[in-house]
């Protein structure tokens, strides 16, 4: 299945195995664990078990940031 | 389907280390409720005090200063341009657009005119741009929150960023800066009341507050942090919290809780006033106005 997904600002297309994709397939293919990125589904963040259509609108947050402040 | 503990609607959220379900609207009281709770864990401050909030245009700045605002607290925020094109262009703005949505004091400093831009002072200092550019904006930070008669300064510091210091720190068992890693530190010598009311907030959780309540950040990273070992630390630490969740905040609350009293007792690094400026220093002559100094006699050379 070919998911579009918005990271970081930039516009990725994902190919990704099987017919049923989760939120987690997402996360494994960008190599993002949960403990700090999550998805946001049609402008709602969802957690790692639901389930992702081609033509839903999907947002990736990586929320880790390094240097110091 | 996870229901939330709260009111039993669909959760969004699943808050491993705190085993926690939660839907978007408790989710938000959750992390202020926490935010709250630290504040006068660590009694940081009242809200009869003036806070300088330091904001990047970042999440973790801009949901502490959200969040402040939120629970009652007289907040402003203080953005240093930093001169590293079009990265401090675009946070600039978020954090400008951020004060005007909700009618706040953003006070702005441009580093270029102070002494020079982050990308300008790389070359006259061997030490990794991260470290540089903490130090400068330390610096700045603490003069200027002086300057206007702030008597806190808040930075959005999460439990991320606490716990990959600690774990250096530890690596290199460096005492004068575990003994400084406290979220509160006094006004003293010429600093003034520096907190960090997020030190229990996850980087995750702070994202996620930050989505829904609306914050447009900056997501994109600041072109000097690739590659920085802060993040190296994170990622390790990252790997622990998949197999235990709760490992990061186990390993900063029971720093804070079993060792920092131990070494608070320690014998304290003797602070001076820098020559020129007059700002605590270490040494005669303060981090700045050193690199003052070879940025002149460079200008003179030519």
């Amino acid at each position: 299945m070919e998911i579009k997904v918005i990271y970081r600002g930039q516009e990725r297309t994902l190919h990704l195995e099987g017919e049923k994709v989760k939120a987690k397939d997402i996360l494994k293919a960008l190599n993002l664990s949960k403990d700090y990125a999550f998805v946001v589904k049609n402008d709602q963040v969802v957690s790692e078990e639901e389930t992702i259509n081609p033509g839903d609108h999907i947002r990736v947050v990586n929320a880790i940031s390094g240097g110091t402040l | 389907m996870r229901k939330c503990v709260r009111c039993g609607k669909k959760a969004q959220i699943y808050l491993y280390s705190h085993r926690l379900s939660l839907c978007s609207e408790h989710y938000l009281e959750w992390f202020e409720n926490r935010v709250e709770r630290t504040i006068k864990e660590f009694n940081m401050f009242t809200k009869e005090e003036k806070i300088l909030v330091a904001v990047s245009g970042g999440k973790d700045s801009l949901s502490l200063w959200h969040t402040l605002i939120k629970l009652g607290y007289q907040a402003d925020g203080f953005y240093i341009n930093l001169g590293i094109g079009d990265y401090s262009q675009k946070s600039l703005q978020k954090a400008k657009n951020f004060a005007d949505k909700y009618q706040l004091t953003l006070h702005t400093l441009d580093l270029s005119k102070e002494i020079a831009s982050i990308p300008d002072l790389k070359a006259y200092d061997s030490r990794p741009t991260c470290s540089l550019c903490g130090s400068v904006k330390r610096y700045y930070m603490n003069k200027y929150a002086k300057e206007k008669g702030y008597a806190v300064l808040a930075t959005g510091h999460n439990l991320d960023d606490e716990s990959a210091v600690l774990f250096a720190n530890a690596l290199s068992w460096n005492v004068e800066y575990l003994r400084r890693q406290y979220p509160v530190l006094p006004e003293d010598d010429g600093f003034v009341r520096k907190v960090k009311p997020l030190c229990k907030i996850s980087e995750k959780e702070s994202a996620l507050y930050a989505v829904l309540a609306g914050i447009d950040y900056i997501e994109e990273e600041c072109p000097f942090s690739e590659g920085a070992t802060s993040i190296e630390y994170k990622l390790y630490l990252s790997q622990l919290e998949d197999k235990s969740p709760g490992t990061k905040l186990r390993f900063y609350s029971e720093f804070l809780r079993k060792l920092y009293p131990l070494l608070k007792e320690s014998p304290r690094e003797n602070l001076q006033k820098c020559e020129v400026c007059g700002e605590p220093s270490i040494n005669s002559l303060c981090n700045v106005c050193r690199l003052k100094l070879k940025l002149s006699s460079h200008k003179e050379k030519i």
